[in-house]
């Protein structure tokens, strides 16, 4: 299979599908302004190609703004894209569509993967989602894209999350979580006074969230939300760490991109070198794989925004390509089988 | 699962329709939300064992280093226990050369015992020597005096023979006179040999006294010595005591060794309980993943329901 990547600075879609020609599936990346025309003319430009699209930023080795990008694979990939609808109440209504995807790709856990875009409740879609794909050990990697709005096959969904199973005739595929973050200490925090619609977290270990978050940390109120690029919450799931930023202070309670659950177990993260952790998982990657056809990524909206303060988001790109053919997109939260996490990057690599 | 048309107009026609479904999830997810507060108070009990189990530890470690500094102290008293035996060493080899010196200081008394005797018996040969010129004085005087006796005779005998006789007058008073010269000599040599008798005595009391003196110096250097056999034998008690030391430490460590190996076992097994504590808290943060998957799945039945219940 191979990888195409083509991007517009300025918007312009013809521009970026310059040189793609018999895709076999569309992923688009679009912008806020422009996402429903983009998703139009790509539909004209590629009728009844598989395709999803959210609104956020491309990237291959560069980063794709406030542009459009195109990511696309051809010769080699057998894909069928579709949407789960109505997500922020019921999206298992259309697992039915799902459960007849898969059979009709006939997916093998080896070759075949999810990838997703999702506008709301991503925690939701992916409990939903996975209860069929776990079954079949089927892996998923996704994001959530912006302003509630995604697209499959040439189609603008609210309330959705689009998604494709995209099979590899020729080769495996993998899915790996990057974290650039490791637990402070042995401290554990026990979530409760939650509100999952809400995305709050009232108390842990009894005591209100906000004092034990400055307590440990020993910061001002003020500082939190700056401190979370630091210092971000990890959820415990058995040997996983599922991170989860925090958005604002509410009165003694944290407000966080993610839904906190009673009787979830947190620790707090520090941030670690960054650089030496992409390393690491380039290490792992090349470890796992002789050859490489296509890396596919989705990097969170917090670590962009850390990497660009310190002026490295442009040698990170670099670093990542040292694997191939390697794009994304950055989204507002990561998805990586059954888990929705912050300020991390999962991505899925082809053989 | 599908609901069908003929459940949705059963709804329509008075029946309960799907609304038992909806209680039965509304139920579910109080009862989940029940099982939830029980599991973070059950987490909070974990949360709690596994500190107070930290703090065991903590203890437990603050007791395996007491125990190895009791190992380092019977370390020391070993050690010092050795140096006690070097002290030992030291005054056992330190008194033996002492004993040597006084060994040679005994000799050299000794031999200045014997040249007194010497000077005893030599000095007693002198003063019998001073008897005999004293006696042999004496008779010097007694022919002095038997001289002069018969000077005088002579003198007389001189007299009567007249004039014939004055020469044998003149002979007679110059023998008198050298008898009288010769007794005067006597005098000054029996004066002066008292006086070197009465040198002699207080040399000989001297030299008595030095004896005497030299005897008890002696005697004090043989108690001397006989006192350094006792230092040597007190040292020799002192290893004794060193060697019940040793003993004693060395039992101690063996003791303390199966205190350490008690420990040792114990702390393996505090080990284990913490493994099954933390595997414990392992599954305690998966099953907070899977309340929210529970949940997550029950929410979405109302929903459902109402939408078809709408329809």
């Amino acid at each position: 299979m191979r990888q195409f990547f083509g991007m517009s600075q300025g918007g312009n879609l013809e521009e970026a599908a310059i040189g793609l020609s018999n895709p076999e599936f569309i992923m688009l990346i679009s912008n806020n302004r422009q996402f429903e025309q983009h998703v139009a003319e790509l539909e004209k430009l590629f009728p009844k190609v598989p395709s999803i699209g959210c609104i956020g930023m491309g990237y291959d080795t560069r980063i794709v703004e406030d542009g459009v990008s195109i990511i696309a694979y051809t010769e080699g990939t057998e894909v069928v894209a579709n949407v789960l609808e109505q997500v922020s109440a019921m999206p298992v209504k259309y697992i039915h569509r799902m459960e007849q995807d898969l059979m009709k790709i006939d997916a093998s856990s080896d070759n075949t993967v999810c990838i997703d875009f999702c506008s709301s409740n991503d925690a939701c879609v992916l409990t939903t989602a996975y209860s069929l794909l776990g079954k079949r050990n089927i892996q998923l990697v996704g994001g959530t894209g912006d302003a509630g709005k995604v697209s499959a096959n040439g189609k603008v969904y609210e309330d959705a999350a689009a998604y494709a199973f995209v099979k590899n005739k020729g080769g495996r595929v993998k899915t790996y979580k990057e974290n650039i973050y490791k637990p402070l200490d042995g401290q554990y925090l026990i979530a409760s006074e939650t509100d999952r619609s809400n995305y709050l977290l009232g108390a842990l270990n009894g005591k209100p969230a906000k004092q034990v978050y400055q307590e440990i940390l020993h910061i001002d109120e003020k500082d939190i939300t700056d401190q979370t690029f630091i210092n971000p919450f990890g959820k415990l799931n058995g040997k996983e760490i599922c991170i989860i930023s925090i958005k604002a202070v509410e009165g003694g309670a944290l407000t966080c991109y993610r839904q906190v659950n009673d009787s979830d177990v947190l620790v707090l993260l520090q941030l670690q070198d960054y650089k030496m952790v992409a390393n690491d998982t380039i290490q792992r990657i090349c470890y796992d794989f002789n050859h490489i056809s296509a890396v596919f990524s989705v990097n969170c909206l917090f670590r962009y925004l850390l990497f660009s303060k310190n002026n490295d988001m442009q040698e990170y790109l670099e670093t990542m390509s040292k694997l191939g053919s390697h794009a994304g997109l950055v989204g507002y939260g990561e998805h990586y089988n059954n888990q929705f996490v912050n300020q991390s990057m999962t991505c899925v690599v082809f053989e | 699962m599908l609901i069908s048309k003929k459940r949705v107009r059963a709804r329509k026609n008075g029946e309960p329709g799907l609304y038992p479904v909806v209680y039965v999830s509304k139920n579910l997810r109080e009862y989940q939300k029940e099982m939830v507060s029980k599991e973070v108070e059950s987490l909070n009990e974990l949360r709690n064992i596994r500190l107070a189990f930290h703090k065991v530890l903590r203890e437990d470690m603050k007791l395996k280093e007491n125990l190895d500094t009791f190992h380092d102290v019977f370390a020391s008293v070993g050690e010092i226990s050795g140096q006690f035996a070097e002290v030992r060493d030291d005054i056992t080899g330190t008194v033996g050369n002492v004993q040597q010196q006084v060994n040679q200081l005994k000799g050299s008394a000794e031999q200045v015992q014997e040249c007194f005797e010497e000077i005893q018996n030599t000095f007693a040969n002198f003063q019998e020597a001073i008897e005999n010129i004293k006696k042999c004085m004496k008779q010097i005087i007694t022919v002095a005096d038997q001289t002069n006796i018969l000077a005088l005779n002579a003198s007389i005998e001189a007299a009567r023979a007249g004039e014939k006789g004055k020469g044998f007058a003149v002979v007679a008073g110059d023998v008198k006179r050298l008898a009288n010269e010769i007794k005067d000599l006597a005098g000054v040599v029996e004066e002066g040999i008292g006086g070197v008798e009465h040198e002699a005595e207080k040399m000989s009391e001297s030299i008595t006294a030095s004896n005497e003196a030299m005897a008890e110096g002696v005697d004090s250097v043989n108690t001397t010595y006989d006192m350094f056999d006792e230092i040597i034998s007190a040292a020799d008690g002192a290893e004794t005591v060193q060697d019940k030391i040793t003993a004693t430490i060395t039992e101690s460590r063996e003791k303390l060794n199966e205190v350490k190996q008690s420990f040792a076992d114990t702390e393996a097994q505090y080990k284990k309980v913490m493994a099954h504590i933390e595997k414990a808290r392992e599954l305690g943060t998966m099953k907070g993943s899977m309340f929210e998957d529970v949940d997550n799945m029950l929410s979405q039945i109302a929903p459902i329901i109402e939408e078809y219940e709408n329809a």
